[in-house]
């Protein structure tokens, strides 16, 4: 069953007179419980359909259905209510805010969620047992080495439960070691608790963790690779 | 709402952990607010002993075109020729004293009046506390304190002060809802009159205090006065007691209208400080708040934010500046005094209230704008900006 279906979907940006369509007639579908990965070079529209798929940017034309739900129909404000209850996600440059520690960051999500604040706590320690840093809640970002960062970022995308979790380049500013330990938590996410997760990557080796490869190139579509596992 | 609520500590602790931008603002806001109150009690003080109230009796009769105690001399037998005047209550012969010529916060005032006088001279709704009045009756020094200058000054009753050269002793503290009471100090007049005879004086006093029986003919009776010694050797001029400070204090009254523009400065101050602290923080924030939203949070949420950390910071400086500036007018009970009427630098509460209600209000109103153009930002353009 697919979770993301898109048709003839375009995104285009005007920069003076001329028109930028990083994203041209796509169309794609993911099955729900999928792990996608999307390659392809610099400025092939990667970031752009990730975007897209978050909620955070809107379609030019096309369609985009996530959970037969069709994300052009919505507003600003249902848009936003729908990511904090659908989607996770991890940046490239972790993005965790300064001023808040480990903990703090991860609770973030769950503020806009009408719960307890004894059943906040209970999220947020679980999400930050499942990355496996619960030791270092207390400590603020620039405390934590890039690897650690990236995992309090995952967590903060999971805390929500999100049916959806989308990662750009989550390990593109790691060294080997972290970002194997990224992407097997990534990939356990997948598996055990059945995220589908979308994820844009320039290293094949990152992209192996992934059940799909999807290249992209000038906004197309131009190859779809199923993976053995 | 409910969500306002949960992302306030999130709020005070962007505040609380930029600590050197939090302490320069509410620095900067607190100094500014300490001006403004300031300035609004020295107004309040304007106003409480300039405007004319419906209950206002009393009336001043001084030397015309005389407008210092040391030069408006009145022969002392004009009482009895103003009590037989229709309308007159009563008539008090006042001889006025001052320790200081020079404009000060800290001036003493010696009011000389007869023995039995007391009572017909002070305005309605007075006290007086610890009193002895047996020994102002007793004691040729004795003197009663209005409750301002005897904070001032430190004194209670028993005790000895000197003034002008003048030693009287404290035999009761005099509270009183009327500035002038507040800031004087009653004398027995043959005394004062003895203690400045420095070239004959003789029975002359400085003015007199003319009580009228119906408030609502102050001016038909003050005409009357002067009417009566329009023709004689030492001619008069009778105002009510407001209007006559409003007179004879115009130097210190001009000065605080030309302060109101300080205090209007101080809210500009605490205006721009916040809004410049808020627009600061916004561009350290593109990311947070592209992150925020991108977390699901709306931009009217986030617009909500940015305005209640301007209230907080508005808030907090404010209540510190506005809250020194009361500590310091209540313990200090300054008075500003010319010619021997006293203008009080009032240390009313509601200035209190006055100020944390503006500085709250400025704190809003600064981050309106930032608020609005935060709440409009598209996401995925501030990635792009960062
Ligand atoms: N908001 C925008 N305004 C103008 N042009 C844009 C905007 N967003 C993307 N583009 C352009 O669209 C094209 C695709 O951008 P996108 O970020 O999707 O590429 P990408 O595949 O993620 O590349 P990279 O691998 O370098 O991250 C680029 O040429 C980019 O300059
Ligand atoms: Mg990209």
């Amino acid at each position: 069953m697919s979770l993301i279906e898109c048709r003839k979907l375009s995104r285009i940006y005007n920069r003076g007179a001329e028109e930028i369509r990083p994203l041209d007639q796509l169309d794609l579908r993911i099955d729900a419980g999928g792990f996608v990965a999307l390659m392809g070079p610099s400025g092939s529209g990667k970031t752009t359909l990730l975007n897209l798929l978050a909620g955070i940017d809107r379609p030019t034309s096309g369609e985009l259905e996530i959970g037969g739900l069709s994300l052009g129909d919505l507003s600003r404000k249902e848009l936003a209510d729908w990511r904090s209850e659908q989607v996770g996600y991890v940046f490239q440059l972790y993005n965790l805010v300064p001023v808040l520690t480990a903990y703090e960051n991860v609770e973030l999500p769950l503020l806009l969620h009408p719960i307890s604040s004894g059943e906040r706590h209970r999220r947020v320690s679980a999400a930050l047992d499942v990355v496996g840093i619960a030791d270092r809640h207390s400590h603020y970002p620039r405390q934590l080495s890039g690897g650690q960062e990236q995992r309090v970022a995952i967590a903060r995308a999971i805390v929500t439960e999100p049916t959806l979790l989308l990662a750009d380049e989550p390990t593109g500013d790691l060294d080997r070691e972290s970002a194997t330990a990224v992407m097997e938590l990534l990939s356990r996410l997948n598996k055990e608790q059945g995220r589908t997760v979308v994820m844009v990557t320039h290293d094949a080796k990152t992209a192996q963790y992934a059940d799909v490869l999807l290249h992209l190139e000038k906004g197309r579509l131009i190859e779809q690779e199923e993976m053995a596992s | 709402m409910k969500r306002i609520i949960r992302t306030l500590p999130f709020v005070i602790k962007q505040i609380i952990r930029s600590p050197i931008r939090t302490t320069l603002t509410l620095g900067g806001i607190a100094i500014a607010m300490f001006l403004f109150s300031f300035v609004e009690s020295m107004r309040d003080g304007v106003t409480a002993a300039t405007t004319a109230t419906a209950e206002d009796a009393t009336l001043v009769v001084y030397r015309e075109n005389r407008y210092c105690p040391f030069t408006s001399n009145l022969p002392e037998f004009y009482s009895k020729k103003i009590e037989r005047i229709e309308g007159v209550a009563n008539v008090v012969p006042v001889q006025i004293m001052v320790n200081n010529c020079r404009a000060s916060l800290d001036v003493v005032t010696y009011r000389g009046i007869p023995e039995g006088d007391l009572e017909k001279v002070l305005e309605p709704g007075w006290r007086i506390e610890d009193g002895d009045s047996a020994s102002w009756m007793r004691r040729g020094d004795a003197a009663i304190v209005g409750e301002a200058l005897a904070a001032r000054r430190g004194l209670s009753v028993g005790d000895s002060f000197t003034a002008a050269g003048i030693t009287v002793f404290v035999s009761g503290i005099l509270e009183s809802e009327a500035p002038q009471d507040r800031n004087v100090a009653y004398v027995r007049l043959p005394f004062l009159q003895e203690s400045m005879k420095r070239g004959g004086t003789g029975s002359t006093v400085t003015q007199f205090s003319v009580r009228v029986n119906d408030p609502t003919t102050l001016d038909v009776v003050a005409n009357a006065i002067d009417e009566t010694f329009e023709h004689d050797e030492f001619p008069t001029s009778t105002r009510s007691e407001k209007a006559f400070v409003g007179q004879a204090a115009k130097d210190i009254i001009e000065l605080v209208g030309f302060a109101s523009w300080l205090g209007w400065g101080a809210l500009f101050t605490v205006f721009a400080l916040v809004a410049n602290a808020i627009i600061i923080a916004m561009r350290d924030r593109i990311r947070d708040h592209a992150v925020l939203q991108t977390l699901g949070f709306t931009g009217s949420l986030i617009g909500a934010m940015v305005i209640i950390e301007g209230a907080l910071l508005g808030l907090a400086g404010g209540a510190i500046g506005v809250f020194a500036a009361w500590l310091v007018t209540r313990i200090g009970r300054y008075s500003m005094t010319m010619e021997g009427l006293n203008v009080e630098i009032s240390s009313d509460p509601f200035i209190l209230v006055i100020g944390i209600t503006v500085a709250l209000a400025l704190g809003v109103l600064a981050g309106i704008v930032p608020a609005w153009r935060v709440s409009r930002l598209e996401i995925s353009q501030c990635f792009r900006a960062v």
